[in-house]
C-alpha cells in the first residue's frame, strides 16, 4: 500500500503561524518530492489540541485514510498523548505518528523569520522521515498473579501480610524461625510508641494464624525465585522436613529484617561474656519482661553508663532509632531505680521526631547525665572517653548498655542473589529510587520492607510494609491484566552472539540467557526501553522499538540536508 | 583531510550540528528554554531519545559520516537518571567513542557529553550556543563527501 | 450513597501527585485540589535533593505531566476545600475553585500577557527574593503552565482603573476578568490530606537577626537563591547587591527548642548547602554551627562525611539560645559560647538559618473542615501510628507527608504508597468484608 502521510502544522495563535511563514512550509513540504513514492497531505489548522482540532484531525486521518501522521505543533511533553490518543481512536496505529516540536525549539527560539522558517521546514521533513520507517506497535496484556509471597514473618513481613490478603488474594509468609514476631516480638513491644504494650506482637500474630487467606510456614526458607512481576514462581524449604514446596504468585515483599552490630577489639570495645555490658535488645528484653535489673553477681548496680553510636563510625551510618531507645531505657530504669546514676556518653543525639525530644528532655530532667564525647572505648565495664574538648578519661560503672547500630541481616546478600535486588553501599537492600520509589526495588514486583531496606523503628518498619502493600494493591489488581511498556528493545535472534554484554547493563533484569540456543533474550514485560542494552551490543542484534537506529538516521538526514 | 587545516576561520560557516537529547532532563530544559524565549542557534537540530545510554558508536559516528559538524550529547546529571544509571553508561562509552574519532582524523572536540537537568534551561541555551560556537571555530567535517556515506 | 470509587486527595505535592498516580493506576477516580496554582509541591523549590543531589525537577516534572495527562484523575489548582461532610466510605465534599481568569483550556502558556501587565508585586513563591505581575506564573517551568491574575493587586480586578493591557495582549481568548470562583460539588470514598508543612516563623527568634539584618536568610530562601530558575538564576548573591559573599555560617536548629522536637532533615539540607556553596563560590569559607548532627538512616551520615575535611568549619556550641547575630562594621557578628561555654565571635557576610518544620499555617482551618484532631504540635494526629497506619481520627480520612510531621521525602512517599492501599483496603470492602 502506497504511504499516506499526513502533516499537520497547529498554528498555535501567533506562536507558530507568527512566527513562520506557514504557506511557505505548507507548499514546501507538499511540493517536496525526497520520500519517494509518497503521498503527502500537508494542511495547517488553529489550535489542534482543542476539541475541536482533535475532531478534526480525527475525522482526517478516517478520511482520508492515513497511514501515517506528523503533528507540528509544541513538545511532546504536552501534548504527544494528546494525539496518541486521537490515532487511537482511528484505525491509525498511534506508533505511526509522531509529534515535532515546532514551538518550543523553534518559533520560540528562532527570532528570525526566515531562519525558523527553514528550520521548521527541516524538522517536519524530519518527522516525516522518521515516521515513514515508524513500526505499528501494539500492546499486550499479560495476565497476573494477585498472590504475594512475604519473606520474614517480623512485624513489617505481618502487617503487610495483613494489609494484603483477601479472599482473592492470598499471603504466603516463608519464617527461617521457629515463631513470628521476629525483633519486635523479642522486645515484646518496648519500642511502640507507649513504653510497654507487650500483646501488640502477640495479637498481630493471633490475627495472622486466624486468617484463612494468609499461610505461614516457618522454619523455612526461599530457595528458588523465577518470574517477573505478576508471574513468579518460587520454591521454600522447611529446614526440618527438608519439603519443597511450589508457590506461584504475583509479587514478592523481602521483610527480613535486621542485625545488631556485633563489637570488636580492634574498635577499642573489649570486654567478656561475664562482664556486665548488654546491648540494646537485651536490656529491653530484660526490661520489658519485668525482671528485675541485676548484674550477674545478683547485686542491683549502682551506676550504669550507655555508650551511644556503638559501631556508627565503621560503618559509616547513624542508625536514627538508638538514642530514642535509650532514652526510653534510661528513663525506665529511672522510673523504677531512681538512686542508679546514669551517664549517657554520645556523639550527637539524634532524636526523629515522635516524642524523642520529650523523652530526652525527661532524662536530662530526672538526672541522668550527659557527656558529649568524640570517642568511646570500653574494657570491662569500664568506660574510656575522648570529650568533645579533647579531654580523655576513664570511668568505673556497675553496668554498661550499648546503643549498637541496626546492620543488614546476614541472610541479605543470599536472598540479594535469589531475588536479583542490589544492596547498596551499606549492605542494605538498595530501592528503585532512594526518594520517590523507596519501597520498590530495580525488579519489579519485589518489594522490600522494614529493616531489611535500612534501620528504622518499629512503627516506620510496619509503615514500610503497609507502603509496599499499597504498590501491590494499585498494581496487581484481581483480575485484570497488566499492560507492559510497548516501545520495548528486542534481540534479533540472528544476530546474537550470547556474549550477555547486554545482562550487564540492564538494571532492570529483562534481559536473560537463553543456553539452549547460546543467545540473550528479552523479557518484554520488565523492559522499559530505556534502550542502554543497546550500546552494549557488538553485534547490532539488539533494536529498541520506536527509536532505532533507522529511524534516528532518518531523522539526522533531514536535519543535515 | 586532516582536520586542523580546516581551521582557516570562514564567518560565514554555519556550523550543522545535531544535539541527541534525553527525554526526562535535557529534553525539558530545551523546553524551559523555549518557554522562556532563548536564543538558541537556528543550526542546531535537536533529536528525541529516551535515555543518553541508548546513543551507541554506530549512531553518533553514522551522524558524522552523514555530514554533522559537530554532535552534543546531553542527558541528565550523574545520579539523575531516568532509567537508574543510563548516563554513567553513556559516559564510559563517550570514553571510547573520543578515541575512535582520533584515528579518523576527527576532532574529538566536535563530540560534546554534558548534562543539564531539567530546571537548566538558561544553562541549555548556553551551552548550545557555546557549543555550535566551538564548532564554528572548528570550521566544517573534515569528511568530504566521498569518505561520507 | 452508592460506592463510587471516588477518591479526594488534598495537597499535589510529591505525595499527593504519587498517591494520586497509584490509586488512578487502580481504575480510582481521584479528585486533587491544590490551593496553588501550580502542582509539584515543595520539592520543585530545590534545586536539588539530598542525599543523591538530584535534580529535584528531573525527579518531579514527569510526575506532574503524569498527573495532568491522567483521565483519572481530575486537578483543582488553585482550590480549597470548603466543607467535607459524611463519613467513612461516603463523603460529600464541596471544592472552590478560585477565580484564575486564565482558562485552564484556552490558555497555552505562551506568556505574553506577563509584560503588558503594569503591575509588580513580590512573588511569594520566590520567597519575595523578586517580583513577578500580578498575571503570574510561580516560576518558569510552572504546571499546569497557565498563569493566574492576582485580583487583589490587578488595576482591574481591584477597581483602580479600566485596565485591559493583559486581556488585549492575549490571541487565545483565554483572559476572562469577568471570571468567578466555582464551587464543586462530589462524592468520595476516602480522603487523603497531603497539604505538607510550613516553616518555623524565624522572626520569632530575634536573637538570629532573622528580618531585621538583610544577610540572614531563612532555607527556603537559599534554596531559590542557589536555584538556576530562581530570583538570580543561580548566582549566590547577596540580597539586594551583586556581591558574593566570601565568609558563610550556616546555624542550625533555629526553632528546634521552641517547637519541641528535632525536624531531623535540617542537618541534611544544610550539608547540601555546605555543597552548594563549594560548588558556585569555591572560595567561601563555611562555617556550621550545630549542637547535634543528625543524619539518621542509612545514607545521611555518608552526606555529611563525604563533604571532607576543610569543606566546612563545625562549630559546636551547647547552648543556641545564646547564640546571636548582629551587625557588625563589615558585615554579620555571630556571638556564641564554645564547647567550654566561652563566648566567641566570628564575622561572616552572609548567615543561613535551618529553621524547623511546622504545621502550615492553613492545617487547623483544614482540619476543622475535614474534622479530624491535631496533635500536640499542631500536626495530624493518627489513630495507630504504632503501627504506621495512617488513618486520622476520623475513619476514612487518611493522612501523609509533612502533614503529619517532619520528615525526609523518602518518608512522605512511603506514608503516601501507605494511604494508598490503605484507602484501596477500605474501598475494596463492603460492610467490613474484604472482597
Amino acid at each position: 500500500m502506497k504511504a499516506k502521510v499526513g502533516v499537520y502544522v497547529c498554528e498555535c495563535g501567533p506562536n507558530i503561524a507568527g512566527k513562520t511563514d506557514l504557506d511557505e512550509i505548507i507548499t514546501y513540504l507538499s511540493e517536496f518530492r525526497g520520500f519517494g513514492d509518497v503521498e503527502l497531505v500537508v494542511r495547517k489548522y488553529g489550535f489542534l489540541c482543542s476539541n475541536q482540532g482533535k475532531e478534526y484531525l480525527e475525522k482526517e486521518i478516517r478520511d482520508l485514510g492515513l497511514t501515517h501522521l506528523v503533528v507540528g505543533a509544541c513538545s511532546p511533553r504536552d501534548h504527544d498523548s494528546t494525539f496518541k490518543d486521537v490515532c487511537g481512536k482511528t484505525q491509525l496505529n498511534p506508533y505511526l505518528y509522531k509529534i515535532i516540536n515546532i514551538r518550543e525549539h523553534c518559533t520560540w527560539v528562532i527570532d528570525d523569520m526566515d531562519k525558523a522558517t527553514e528550520k521548521a521546514k527541516s524538522y517536519l521533513r524530519a518527522g516525516i522521515a522518521r515516521v515513514l520507517y515508524q513500526s505499528e506497535l501494539f500492546e499486550s496484556p499479560i495476565d497476573v498473579n494477585p498472590d504475594v509471597l512475604v519473606i520474614g514473618g517480623g512485624v513489617a513481613g505481618m502487617e503487610a501480610a495483613l494489609a494484603l490478603a483477601g479472599e482473592n488474594r492470598s499471603v504466603t509468609i516463608v519464617e527461617k524461625n521457629d515463631t513470628l514476631g521476629g525483633r519486635a516480638g523479642k522486645l515484646r513491644g518496648f519500642s511502640f510508641q507507649e513504653f510497654n504494650k507487650p500483646e501488640q506482637v502477640e495479637k498481630l500474630i493471633e490475627t495472622i494464624l486466624g486468617n484463612p487467606c494468609i499461610n505461614v510456614f516457618l522454619d523455612s526458607e526461599v530457595t528458588s525465585v523465577i518470574g517477573f512481576l505478576g508471574n513468579f514462581e518460587i520454591e521454600h524449604v522447611s529446614l526440618e522436613s527438608k519439603v519443597i514446596t511450589e508457590l506461584f504468585c504475583g509479587s514478592i515483599i523481602t521483610a527480613t529484617g535486621a542485625d545488631l552490630y556485633e563489637t570488636t577489639e580492634e574498635s577499642g570495645f573489649k570486654y567478656s561474656e561475664s562482664d556486665d555490658v548488654y546491648n540494646s535488645m537485651e536490656i529491653t528484653e530484660m526490661l520489658s519482661s519485668g525482671d528485675e535489673i541485676t548484674l550477674r553477681s545478683g547485686k542491683e548496680p549502682e551506676t550504669i553508663a550507655i555508650v551511644h553510636c556503638v559501631g556508627r563510625e565503621e560503618l559509616g551510618y547513624c542508625s536514627g532509632v538508638c538514642c530514642t531507645v535509650m532514652m526510653k531505657t534510661a528513663n525506665m530504669i529511672k522510673a523504677r531505680y531512681p538512686d542508679i546514676r546514669i551517664t549517657q556518653f554520645y556523639r550527637d543525639i539524634c532524636l526523629p521526631p515522635s516524642g524523642g525530644q520529650e523523652l530526652y528532655a525527661a532524662a536530662r530532667s530526672s538526672g541522668v547525665n550527659f557527656v558529649k564525647v568524640q570517642s568511646t572505648g570500653l574494657s570491662g565495664t569500664t568506660v574510656k572517653f575522648k570529650e568533645k574538648n579533647g579531654d580523655e578519661g576513664e570511668q568505673f560503672f556497675d553496668m554498661v548498655l550499648l546503643a549498637s547500630a541496626l546492620v543488614p541481616s546476614k541472610d541479605t546478600p543470599a536472598l540479594s542473589e535469589l531475588l536479583g535486588i542490589p544492596v547498596d553501599e551499606t549492605g542494605f537492600f538498595q530501592e528503585a529510587h532512594r526518594m520517590t520509589n523507596p519501597s520498590a526495588t530495580t525488579t519489579d514486583g519485589v518489594f522490600i520492607v522494614g529493616t531489611s531496606q535500612g534501620p528504622r523503628n518499629i512503627s516506620d518498619s510496619m509503615l514500610f510494609a503497609r507502603a509496599s502493600a499499597g504498590q501491590i494493591l494499585t498494581k496487581l489488581l484481581v483480575g485484570e491484566k497488566l499492560v507492559p511498556e510497548v516501545a520495548v528493545t528486542e534481540i534479533l535472534e540472528a544476530y546474537c552472539t550470547g556474549c550477555g554484554n547486554c545482562l550487564d547493563v540492564c538494571v532492570y533484569g529483562a534481559i536473560y540467557p537463553d543456553e539452549a540456543r547460546g543467545i540473550s533474550i528479552v523479557n518484554e514485560a520488565i523492559c522499559r526501553g530505556c534502550g542502554n542494552c543497546y550500546g552494549s551490543c557488538p553485534s547490532g542484534a539488539l533494536r529498541t522499538k520506536h527509536f532505532t537506529n533507522i529511524q534516528l538516521f532518518r531523522e539526522v538526514d533531514e536535519a543535515l540536508r | 583531510m586532516k582536520d586542523k587545516k580546516e581551521k582557516s576561520s570562514n564567518s560565514e560557516f554555519t556550523p550543522k550540528v545535531v544535539g541527541f537529547l534525553c527525554n526526562w532532563c535535557t529534553y525539558a530544559a530545551a523546553d524551559l528554554a523555549g518557554g522562556s524565549r532563548l536564543e538558541i542557534p537556528s543550526s542546531f537540530s535537536v533529536v528525541r531519545v529516551m535515555c543518553s545510554s541508548r546513543i551507541d558508536h554506530n549512531l553518533l559516528l553514522t551522524t558524522f559520516f552523514k555530514g554533522a559538524d559537530g554532535i552534543l550529547v546531553a542527558g541528565c546529571h550523574p545520579g539523575d537518571c531516568h532509567y537508574g544509571e543510563g548516563n554513567y553508561y553513556a559516559r564510559r562509552r563517550f570514553a571510547q567513542l573520543k578515541k575512535v574519532m582520533e584515528t579518523l582524523d576527527l576532532d574529538p572536540e566536535r563530540l560534546e557529553l554534558v548534562w543539564v537537568s531539567a530546571a537548566e534551561g538558561n544553562r541549555y541555551a548556553e551551552v548550545v550556543s557555546d557549543f555550535t560556537e566551538k564548532i564554528r571555530k572548528l570550521g566544517p567535517n573534515p569528511m568530504n563527501s566521498s569518505t561520507r556515506f | 450513597m452508592p460506592k463510587n470509587g471516588s477518591v479526594l486527595i488534598i495537597g499535589a505535592g510529591i505525595v499527593g501527585m504519587k498517591a494520586g498516580l497509584m490509586l488512578a493506576g487502580a481504575s480510582k477516580k481521584v479528585h486533587l485540589v491544590e490551593k496553588l496554582p501550580i502542582i509539584g509541591g515543595k520539592v520543585i523549590k530545590n534545586e536539588e535533593s539530598f542525599p543523591n543531589m538530584e535534580c529535584s525537577t528531573c525527579m518531579v516534572a514527569p510526575v506532574q505531566q503524569e498527573v495532568l495527562q491522567n483521565p483519572n484523575i481530575e486537578t483543582y489548582t488553585y482550590s480549597d476545600v470548603e466543607s467535607l461532610s459524611g463519613s467513612k466510605g461516603c463523603y460529600e465534599v464541596v471544592i472552590r475553585r478560585k477565580a484564575r481568569y486564565i482558562s485552564l483550556v484556552n490558555c497555552i502558556g505562551c506568556g505574553m500577557c506577563y509584560d503588558p501587565c503594569p503591575v509588580s508585586i513580590p512573588n511569594m513563591w520566590e520567597e519575595n527574593l523578586m517580583d513577578m505581575k500580578a498575571v503570574y506564573v510561580p516560576t518558569a517551568g510552572s504546571l499546569p503552565n497557565v498563569p493566574v491574575i492576582d485580583s487583589s493587586k490587578c488595576l482591574h480586578l481591584n477597581g483602580t482603573q479600566e485596565c485591559n493591557l493583559c486581556v488585549e495582549s492575549c490571541v487565545f481568548d483565554a483572559i476572562d476578568l469577568n471570571d468567578s470562583d466555582e464551587v464543586v460539588t462530589v462524592e468520595v470514598e476516602a480522603v487523603l490530606i497531603a497539604s505538607g508543612s510550613g516553616l518555623f516563623d524565624l522572626s520569632a527568634l530575634p536573637n538570629l537577626g532573622y528580618g531585621d539584618l538583610s544577610a540572614v536568610y531563612s532555607p527556603l530562601e537559599f534554596e531559590r537563591l542557589f536555584a538556576s530558575n530562581g530570583p538570580t538564576q543561580g548566582e549566590l548573591t547577596l540580597r539586594g547587591s551583586d556581591i558574593s559573599p566570601e565568609r558563610i555560617a550556616i546555624i542550625h536548629c533555629a526553632g528546634r527548642s521552641e517547637v519541641g522536637y528535632c525536624s531531623t532533615v535540617c542537618c541534611m539540607y544544610s550539608f547540601k548547602f555546605v555543597r552548594f556553596l563549594l560548588h558556585k563560590l569555591p572560595e567561601a569559607r563555611i562555617y556550621d554551627l550545630y549542637l547535634d548532627i543528625c543524619v539518621p538512616g542509612k545514607s545521611y551520615q555518608n552526606f555529611f562525611t563525604t563533604l571532607g575535611e576543610g569543606s566546612t568549619t563545625m562549630l559546636f556550641t551547647p547552648s543556641l539560645e545564646d547564640v546571636c547575630v548582629t551587625e557588625s562594621d563589615s558585615a554579620l557578628r555571630i556571638s556564641y559560647p564554645d564547647t567550654s561555654g566561652e563566648s566567641r565571635e566570628l564575622d561572616v557576610d552572609m548567615v543561613i538559618l535551618t529553621a524547623a518544620i511546622v504545621p502550615d499555617s492553613d492545617l487547623p482551618e483544614l482540619a476543622r473542615i475535614a474534622g479530624v484532631e491535631l496533635d500536640k504540635f499542631g500536626f495530624i494526629k493518627r489513630t495507630d501510628e504504632g503501627s504506621g497506619s495512617t488513618e486520622t481520627t476520623k475513619a476514612g480520612i487518611f493522612a501523609a507527608g509533612t502533614v503529619t510531621g517532619p520528615g525526609d521525602i523518602q518518608r512522605s512517599v512511603i506514608q503516601g504508597e501507605s494511604a494508598a492501599g490503605q484507602i484501596m483496603e477500605l474501598m475494596s470492602t463492603i460492610d467490613g468484608e474484604k472482597v
